[in-house]
């Protein structure tokens, strides 16, 4: 919700820790489907690697801890 | 006493109890079956049977008609006591063959 | 002492394409004038327990001169109800293994503990976890390339380090008195070779794994025994002799070690310590050759029970636990049907007393 904020890019990567604070970011991180490379993609940026090419790309696992009965 | 179930609840009866069901909360076909066998075992009872009335219920119903008007909670409890002489009969037997030591010992392999 | 003349009322028929005399009948007024009335001594007397083999994973028992539901009580106890302890919540900071996290808590809740479940309480759906009801296991491991793998090798143990998530991986957090109460035997998979996931390089998993006490009829993963199952004892009575040309046919027709073949005469009989391992697949009756001249049957009371042991008790436990079980069950109902006595006399008094 707060996204709209100008932070600077990136101002709490490597916080490490579940998602206490909103991160306002605009653009995230994602990974390549076919060389693994991490890509940021803002808004309307291109579907593209930067490394390849490819366009396909795999959003990031949650950093927060998900919770699940062993049944 | 704080519990929110009662473990046993009389459903149909007479009123000198001779003839009853009782529903045992939270017990299934193990101690349905051999309750009913051992109260079948007991001569002044007139008829004994239990079921599961549905799975999704917790619960087993106990039907006992006794001969001569005599109470089946009696008759219950004394099979209660029985069957607790069964087991411990059971379990001394069991563990006098596993002192004596005369079975066989082998290794399984994982 | 199986098979010297076994009362035939204690026989259950196998017959080609039925079973006959299924049902126990040893009930007061079944046959008039026997009394079949619950007699302890007469019990005492005529009950055998026997203990036949016994590993370090299972045991072999007979039960002899009980009835079925009592068998089967036992039975199902050891199944169903004699408690152990198993995990049952999984938090997942990080797991970007092939395994999706549902599954993996899934395998981790079946891995068989270690723990001793009488040091422990069981966990009520609304307590808190407290050190008497809840262990606490981390799993905390990355796989990475092998900088000094072999050239060539395509092995996934020596190319990678931490290729496999095995159960030794589950490392236990001691809280609150743990340490004290679990000293002698710290808490652990009983088996450290169980693969739960595989990893390639830069694949992770960090997990907080919480281990609860339950029973098996709530999961499967709280049962202490692989299987518990008892048989009842063959029996095969041979009523005409077997021409010594068919005695060797007359052999394969039952499980090996079964029958007897006299080297001399080539007379045939029944290995009366072997008849047990007989599966009584009825082989013999379909040939027409033997028509009549054997009888296949089982001793209704006579209960050979098999327990495999998964988990923290030995296999020759694991009985008297199902009947711990089973008698603190008759002592809760025993408990409960005398204050429904107590209250039903108070009742039929002031009823008496209203009435007069």
């Amino acid at each position: 919700m707060s996204q709209q904020q100008g932070a600077p890019a990136n101002a709490n990567a490597g916080g490490g820790g579940p998602g206490y604070q909103t991160q306002p970011r605009m653009e995230m991180e994602y990974l390549c489907a076919d060389c693994g490379a991490k890509n940021e993609i803002r808004a309307r940026d291109p579907i593209r690697c930067r490394e390849c090419g490819h366009r396909i790309f795999y959003k990031k696992r949650t950093k927060r801890m998900v919770q699940f009965e062993a049944r | 006493m704080a519990e929110t179930v009662e473990k046993i609840k009389l459903l149909k009866s007479s009123p000198d109890l001779s003839t009853a069901t009782y529903q045992i909360h939270d017990e299934s076909h193990t101690i349905g079956n051999s309750l009913r066998w051992m109260l079948m075992k007991n001569p002044k009872v007139e008829f004994c049977g239990y079921s599961v009335p549905h799975p999704s219920e917790n619960v087993i119903n106990v039907r006992i008609q006794m001969y001569d008007n005599v109470s089946s909670l009696d008759a219950l409890i004394s099979a209660l006591d029985e069957l607790d002489k069964v087991c411990e009969t059971v379990e001394d037997g069991y563990l006098a063959s596993l002192r004596e030591g005369k079975f066989e010992r082998w290794v399984e392999r994982t | 002492m199986p098979s010297e003349t076994v009362d035939s009322r204690r026989l259950v028929g196998v017959l080609a394409e039925r079973v006959t005399n299924v049902s126990s009948n040893d009930f007061p007024g079944h046959y008039p004038g026997e009394d079949h009335s619950w007699d302890l001594t007469n019990f005492q007397k005529n009950l055998t327990v026997k203990v036949q083999r016994l590993s370090q994973h299972s045991i072999d028992f007979d039960i002899v001169g009980v009835d079925a539901s009592i068998a089967n009580a036992f039975r199902r106890i050891m199944i169903a109800e004699v408690p152990t302890v198993a995990i049952e919540q999984v938090f997942v900071w990080n797991n970007n293994t092939v395994i999706v996290d549902e599954i993996l808590a899934h395998r981790l809740g079946l891995v068989p503990l270690n723990v001793d479940p009488s040091l422990m309480i069981m966990k009520g759906p609304d307590d808190p976890p407290t050190d008497q009801n809840t262990l606490v296991f981390h799993v905390d491991i990355t796989c990475e390339r092998n900088p000094k793998a072999p050239k060539g090798t395509l092995n996934p143990h020596e190319l990678y380090i931490n290729s496999e998530f095995l159960s030794s991986h589950l490392t236990w957090t001691p809280a609150g008195e743990q340490e004290e109460v679990f000293a002698d035997n710290k808490p652990a998979p009983t088996n450290s070779n169980i693969v739960l996931a595989k990893l390639r390089p830069g694949q992770q998993i960090n997990m907080e794994l919480h281990a609860v006490k339950g029973v098996g009829k709530d999961h499967a993963k709280f049962s202490p025994v692989a299987t518990a199952s008892y048989r009842l004892l063959p029996q095969i009575k041979i009523i005409k002799p077997i021409p010594p040309s068919k005695a060797e046919k007359f052999q394969k027709c039952f499980s090996p070690g079964v029958i007897k073949i006299d080297p001399r005469t080539q007379e045939v009989s029944v290995d009366e310590k072997n008849v047990r391992n007989d599966t009584v697949s009825r082989e013999v009756l379909r040939h027409p050759e033997f028509a009549g001249s054997v009888e296949l049957s089982r001793v209704r009371d006579y209960f050979l029970f098999n327990v495999e042991s998964e988990g923290p008790y030995a296999p020759e436990r694991i009985l008297p636990e199902a009947i711990k079980v089973m008698r603190e069950k008759l002592a809760v109902i025993r408990q409960a049907a005398e204050a429904l006595r107590d209250k039903s006399t108070t009742i039929d008094s002031d009823v008496v007393m209203t009435d007069s």
